[in-house]
């Protein structure tokens, strides 16, 4: 186990050092810079600019330079928001984002395997057609629809609710339940579908035969494995959350880091960008480790030396 | 000025827009019908606003209108939106409206302006006239006269030395900062601005040799390479605010944050928390008027929708509705009530690329311009909002000639007259038309506009070529556009600031091609004209040029629409206010019943 986690390690630092290179040619590629306005800027204003922040030294020292910041922690700085750096962006955006990502994965969670794992026991059955429906409604209803429509409700009309912002727990109670109704729809449908499957396997009518409790049926035999499929997609889901959501956070205003992805490329600003999406790969890759270390876990069939 | 709205934060709101299909999203607006509140004092400036002007008599050294004092019972706090992430609040570095509305609070600057744009002084006692001794016969050396009552928030005093400094750094090629290049006039600007691979020695000594000394505490002595009639105005925008040398010294590019964020303005900021909000608190160190509100708090709510939301739950005193949703909201009983409406600094138009076939030809471009029904634009398009352009410079300014471009009203028939005189009296003879745009806010539906206008009107079929914001920009800046969409948000109030930098052959924001020897001429002799009134007079006389050229199809003159609570007293909005309604002047506003 040791030595696959290792292994994943340096893997982790190989995608990383790809993706960064990847990252940074595309942005080179893609037409319009920093500093292209509708207003067009002086040219010695713009040479400055770019004397400034590298951008006038060849395409691979300013890589090679910003590998090197990397690793030693820093992440450059921001064209759009000069005065500060991009890791201090991402450090302060990255709690709130957290907070909101990891509540409305922990609400999808408490949501979507009751739901699932009742409809799966009670195929048919009215609680079923509830959990299907429930499913398929979050799964086609984006969330920011849904997040509009509780700021319609909840807040402009009721008045119970903050509209948006950041400072008290009422202001994370919209955006985490919108960003958790999918992921709460997805893990009921594959608790579901992946209990049903489990349930009608041998193993478990042996189980059943054995004349082991429908507690102990449950618990040991059909959860478990169960549990495999919905731990699959919940890592990633999870990683996705933590980077945040850039509608959610735009309509309820989340000073967060997920609306930071989308505008960073929109405005070319090279360092955010890279900033984040490096952080993004490695959340990623994390999660799909800690996974992979899960499985083992909870199957013991799976074994990674 | 620059709008972001232009593009990056249009399409940020927009995307939503669309998504949640609340509104049909059109970028920024206009209109002519006189709003239903009357709680807001409006001015347009009728008035030339030339160098020489004097301050009316009613207002103070602060700028603060004289009013005895009341007891208000309601929280002094006024709650606004910024529509996001101000990119920098260093008054030197700063390019959009965003970053001024903060910095207008928590800075003042030599001069000022009044509601009806005028300048006024501010830091400085009085305004440099050549009468006054201000202003060198010759037109190039200009001492402003310090008051020596200024204060720093935290209580040293502002003197000559603190504007000697910024004005230095703004032009410094270390700060890149985007308006250095209003200041090129000064003497030995371009010179320092463009040291960027010299020694530091050499920098050093082109620093010096800035002509900007303060010759005692309470003296500024500015030089400029040659007249420029417009200077005053220059220095009486942000970049030339002073900044704390000993701060600045101390904390580099981190010094805009509080509580080393020190400025001499009525407001301190006391909180930023990144991408949520700034909290702004009255100076208790001011040295002028002190304000009537205890404090500002400024959200950064980037979705309309939400902001909209956010206004109707009580927690912001003023919002821009989404756009699109205008119609909606003067049905809303209670709304309807709230809308204050007023004319901004801004044009639009159709420009066309003069090098590109068939627009090298004078006659076709009139006739498309005649071709284009700018009234079912404005009422159809933007529900009303903003008012119908046929020239360039916008009403407010001086130079605006509401007799000018009446050539170009709507006129289908005498457009096909024009294009037969152009020998196109067959239109499928004509090149290919492409009109490029970049494709975020509104601009799809304004594109679709034309496009309609062209085919009904004229039979025209016109290709329309999307772009992602940022590549437009570029293949503009690179002029490789057709005919594209166009915005000009105004500076300062003058025709220097509209017309000589866009039409000027060769000029930086020229994108167009236009080149026209009488139009160069007249521009130069305005630029050093130091009689206001002819100098306006030749400007005028330099529109009309341009007009007749039909460079671009004028569109609009853009109109803001918001919403402002009924408790919000004594706002005071000008044309060129920053991004929030009236935020040039928030000292003067209170929270009532």
């Amino acid at each position: 186990m040791l030595k696959f986690t290792i292994r994943r390690i340096l893997w982790l630092l190989a995608v990383l050092l790809i993706v960064a290179f990847l990252t940074f040619s595309l942005m080179h590629l893609v037409p319009g810079g920093p500093w292209d306005r509708d207003k067009p800027l002086a040219p010695q204003v713009v040479e400055n600019l770019n004397q400034k922040y590298g951008l006038d030294r060849p395409f691979l020292v300013q890589f090679v330079s910003y590998i090197w910041n990397v690793l030693h922690g820093d992440l450059g700085v921001s064209y759009s928001y000069q005065d500060r750096g991009v890791t201090q962006i991402l450090m302060e955006g990255l709690p709130k984002t957290g907070i909101i990502g990891l509540s409305a994965f922990l609400l999808a969670l408490l949501l979507g395997l009751p739901l699932g794992m009742a409809a799966a026991l009670k195929q048919n059955s009215l609680i079923d057609y509830i959990s299907v429906f429930f499913s398929t409604v979050f799964a086609s209803i984006p969330g920011f629809v849904l997040g509009i429509l509780m700021m319609i409700l909840l807040a402009a009309t009721l008045h119970l609710l903050p509209t948006g912002g950041w400072g008290s727990p009422t202001q994370v109670i919209m955006p985490a339940v919108a960003l958790a109704a999918l992921p709460a729809a997805y893990v009921a449908r594959i608790t579901r579908a992946s209990m049903l499957d489990v349930m009608r396997q041998d193993y478990t009518r042996t189980a059943r035969a054995k004349g082991l409790t429908q507690k102990v049926v449950l618990l040991r035999h059909i959860l478990r494995n169960a549990l495999i499929s919905v731990m699959t997609i919940a890592g990633p889901e999870l990683a996705f959350l933590i980077c945040g959501s850039f509608i959610i956070e735009n309509v309820f205003s989340v000073p967060g880091i997920g609306r930071l992805f989308v505008q960073s490329v929109l405005a070319r600003d090279y360092g955010l960008i890279m900033g984040a999406i490096l952080f993004y790969t490695t959340a990623v890759a994390v999660m799909n480790m800690v996974v992979d270390i899960l499985y083992a876990v909870v199957d013991p069939r799976i074994r990674h030396d | 000025m620059l709008k972001r709205s232009g593009y990056v934060l249009a399409i940020v709101s927009t995307l939503v827009l669309i998504l949640t299909s609340c509104g049909k999203p059109t970028p920024t607006s206009t209109s002519t019908t006189p709003s239903s509140t009357t709680k807001v004092t409006t001015t347009t400036s009728t008035t030339t606003t030339g160098s020489t002007t004097k301050p009316p008599a009613t207002t103070t050294g602060s700028g603060t209108t004289t009013t005895p004092a009341t007891t208000p019972s309601a929280p002094q706090i006024l709650r606004i939106n910024l529509s996001g992430e101000p990119a920098t609040v260093d008054p030197n570095r700063a390019s959009f409206v965003a970053e001024r509305t903060i910095i207008m609070q928590v800075f003042e600057g030599l001069l000022g302006f009044n509601q009806d744009l005028t300048l006024r002084p501010v830091v400085a006692k009085e305004i440099p006239t050549t009468g006054n001794g201000g202003i060198s016969a010759d037109g190039k050396t200009y001492t402003f006269k310090l008051r020596n009552d200024v204060t720093w928030s935290d209580g040293k005093r502002v003197t000559a030395k603190d504007f000697e400094y910024s004005i230095k750094r703004m032009l410094s090629p270390e700060l890149a900062a985007a308006y250095a290049s209003f200041y090129f006039d000064i003497v030995g600007a371009v010179q320092y601005n463009g040291a960027v691979k010299e020694t530091d020695a050499n920098k050093a000594k082109l620093r010096d040799a800035v002509g900007v000394k303060s010759t005692d505490d309470y003296t500024l002595v500015v030089s400029i390479a040659q007249p420029r009639p417009t200077f005053l105005q220059l220095m009486a925008l942000w970049p030339a605010y002073p900044v704390r040398e000993d701060v600045v010294t101390k904390l580099g590019d981190k010094w805009t944050e509080p509580p080393n964020y020190i400025g001499n303005g009525p407001f301190i900021m006391t909180e930023w928390v990144h991408q949520d909000h700034i909290t702004l608190k009255a100076n208790p160190n001011y040295w002028g008027t002190k304000p009537k509100l205890s404090e500002i708090q400024v959200k950064m709510i980037t979705d309309a929708n939400a902001a909209m939301a956010a206004y109707k739950n009580n927690e912001l005193d003023i919002v821009a509705p989404p756009t699109g949703t205008e119609r909606t909201v003067m049905a809303d009983t209670t709304l309807k009530n709230e809308i204050v409406r007023y004319p901004e600094m801004a044009t639009y138009a159709f420009q066309f690329n003069l090098k590109a076939a068939p627009f090298d030809n004078k006659k076709v471009r009139q006739a498309l311009s005649m071709a284009v029904d700018r009234a079912a634009f404005v009422d159809k398009v933007r529900a009303g909002v903003g008012k119908v352009a046929l020239s360039w410079v916008p009403p407010g300014i001086p130079g605006y000639d509401a007799n000018l471009g009446k050539d170009y009203d709507f006129n289908p028939a005498k457009a096909k007259q024009l294009l037969a005189d152009a020998g196109y009296s067959d239109v499928s003879k004509l090149p290919p038309i492409k009109f490029q745009y970049a494709d975020a806010g509104g601009n799809k539906v304004i594109a679709q506009f034309l496009q309609g206008q062209m085919k009904d009107n004229l039979g025209i079929d016109i290709s329309l070529e999307p772009m992602e914001p940022k590549s437009f920009s570029q293949m503009f800046g690179q002029k490789k556009q057709t005919w594209v969409f166009i915005s000009w948000t105004g500076d300062y109030p003058d025709p220097d600031n509209w017309l000589p930098d866009l039409f000027g052959t060769g000029l930086g924001a020229n994108r167009n091609e236009y080149s026209n020897p009488a139009f160069d001429a007249l521009a130069k002799q305005a630029k050093g004209e130091l009689d206001n009134a002819k100098r306006i007079q030749i400007w005028s006389d330099a529109q009309k040029l341009v007009i007749d050229d039909a460079p671009m199809v004028t569109l609009h003159y853009r109109e803001r629409f918001v919403l402002v609570k009924p408790t919000v007293k004594g706002l005071k909005v000008t044309s060129m206010d920053g991004k929030t309604p009236g935020d040039m002047f928030y000292s003067g506003v209170s929270i009532g019943k």
